[in-house]
């Protein structure tokens, strides 16, 4: 048997997607899976291959730092030939510091991952997402598992064994966590995504998006500049290529433009339906179904019919 | 206070056209400053206001990064470094942040080396992280408010979940999203005073040392995206066009 191929998320939502990922990967190479579970057993990766439960000798998870000392000091303990990280702000940080302290490559976002020989190959978005790219490098290797790029996986638990490891010098201290009401896994793991843009004229309006949402069983979302620059929504709630990647059945933009990192984040939805009142905004290049008409007369036509069916 | 910020020469993307075989045009594309990069430059320059000191503007690219150089001296750079990359020259990500980390060490007293959350051509959002990891410094991700006070830097991380606040000895990379702050647009007189600065080019050669790590990164090719979608436009009044398009929807089997 060879190295192993590791996987780590600290997301639950994301673990039975890079479970998939990691399963694939391992299969292409003919090794195991080593599911690595930090501090303790969480809804896990549900992979059908081994479980580490790794201890530290302060809580490993609660910054990137002593994550990446842990995940490091397994890798070279057990051996690797790739290390697969769900794709969330942790675990971009987390992926970078295990790379760079085993001084092997680092693939990020990727989707379609294939082992080639003695490299692992993957695509990922470039460009702002206008273009996708087939990216190599040489195993072993890290890469980062994209949200949505595969369907999870939910299979039993492996044998399980418990590994202790040291966090190392703490040099960022965390001195005060404040959670928002609704997280992004709301945003990413939703079968419905209504998302809210510049074409909401204040705030307040934002309650025709709400009610739309509701009446769908959706979750809310918004484009870069409502979070960013008007703060209407809080920064868990953008979807883009520097915010949530989506993948809902059903994805309605809203007085959303399109700009091309809006887009990067929501192409991977299977339909898509934009209303906004400029019929050339470039969101209708991806839209399955399309409305040109003012928001404020639409959505709240839409929400009625919704709520009477 | 020294403060290196760290910025990429990148395609503008918005302006990126494909041949007709779907590859991007990069021969003679518009090369600008990397969107996200404005926003480390302006929390350089504001941290600067704040403390006394120098933004020394730092990037590692070809001869066409000149540009983005200007740039970001324009909006309050100090001084300038460029690590001047060959075409033979393609450091991935480790690479990179290797080059930086030894390029930083070089420039000596440094309190706070500020970068974006990612490039806007790659995103990959790996080389802050990294160069932390070089410099053996503390790293602090995903700033949307950055204070620095007595030796110790302060910051607010946008997480997943909510913020998280943090805190570390400097010196210290911190690298911050846009809702950081505001950039600032540089005035013509800026423009033309940044134009003047003198740049100092280090040769990339002479940072690698034989612990330079190869990691066999290759792009193998780059395509335009596929947009397979219906675009299929309703009509009629708002209820006309809301009622086909939930119709459209239960067809679809999605509602």
């Amino acid at each position: 048997m060879t190295a192993s191929v590791l996987s780590y998320s600290e997301n639950a939502d994301l673990a039975g997607e890079v479970s998939a990922a990691v399963a694939e990967v391992a299969k292409q190479l003919g090794t195991d899976v080593l599911a690595l579970e930090l501090d303790e057993i969480s809804a896990g990766l549900r992979s059908s291959g081994r479980v580490v439960l790794v201890k530290g000798d302060r809580e490993l998870e609660a910054e990137a730092d002593s994550a990446a000392a842990a995940i490091a000091q397994v890798a070279k303990a057990k051996g690797f030939r790739a290390i697969l990280v769900g794709e969330t702000r942790f675990g971009t940080v987390v992926a970078a510091k295990v790379a760079a302290r085993l001084k092997v490559g680092s693939l990020g976002m990727g989707k379609n991952l294939r082992v080639e020989g003695e490299r692992l190959v993957l695509e990922r978005d470039a460009y702002g997402g206008k273009f996708v790219a087939r990216v190599a490098v040489k195993m072993p290797c890290v890469a980062m598992v994209q949200a949505g790029a595969y369907t999870a996986i939910d299979g039993a638990p492996g044998p399980q064994e418990t590994m202790k490891v040291t966090a190392g010098a703490q040099k960022v201290a965390l001195v005060d966590t404040r959670l928002s009401q609704r997280g992004a896994t709301d945003i990413k793991s939703a079968r419905i995504v209504v998302s809210a843009g510049r074409g909401f004229a204040k705030k307040e309006d934002l309650a025709l998006a709400q009610d739309l949402a509701t009446a769908l069983g959706a979750a809310l979302g918004c484009s870069r500049p409502l979070s960013s620059d008007l703060g209407w929504m809080g920064e868990e709630a953008h979807i883009g290529l520097t915010g949530a990647y989506v993948h809902p059945q059903l994805y309605l933009a809203v007085g959303i433009s399109g700009q091309l990192q809006h887009v990067a984040g929501i192409k991977d939805s299977k339909v898509i339906v934009v209303i906004n009142k400029d019929g050339q905004a470039p969101i209708f290049q991806v839209a399955d179904y399309g409305i040109v008409g003012d928001l404020y007369d639409v959505v709240p036509a839409l929400t009625k019919i919704l709520k009477q069916s | 206070m020294n403060i290196v910020v760290l910025v990429k020469s990148a395609v503008n993307e918005a302006e990126l056209r494909a041949d007709p075989a779907g590859h991007p045009v990069l021969n003679g594309a518009a090369m600008k400053m990397s969107n996200f990069d404005m926003n480390g430059v302006e929390e350089a320059v504001r941290q600067k206001e704040k403390n006394g000191g120098t933004v020394i503007v730092m990037t590692l690219g070809g001869a066409e990064a000149k540009k983005a150089i200007r740039e970001a001296m324009a909006m309050g750079g100090t001084r300038a470094v460029h690590i001047v990359a060959e075409p033979s020259d393609a450091p991935d990500s480790l690479g990179t942040a290797y080059l930086l980390a030894k390029a930083i060490k070089r420039i000596g007293e440094v309190d706070l080396v500020v970068c974006s959350e990612g490039a806007s051509d790659t995103y990959q959002g790996q080389v802050g992280a990294m160069v932390a990891e070089f410099l053996d410094m503390p790293f602090l991700a995903y700033a949307r408010k950055v204070e620095t006070v007595e030796g110790k830097v302060r910051c607010e991380q946008g997480a997943e979940k909510g913020v998280r606040v943090l805190e570390a000895k400097l010196p210290a990379v911190v690298s911050v999203v846009s809702e950081a702050n505001v950039p600032r647009y540089p005035t013509l007189l800026q423009v033309m005073v940044a134009g003047r600065k003198a740049i100092e080019d280090l040769p990339l050669s002479s940072l690698k040392g034989a612990d330079y790590p190869e990691t066999g990164m290759e792009v193998l090719d780059v395509t335009l995206q596929s947009a397979n979608r219906k675009k299929v436009l309703f009509e009629g009044s708002p209820e006309e066009a809301a009622s086909k398009l939930v119709e459209a929807l239960k067809q679809e089997g999605v509602l």
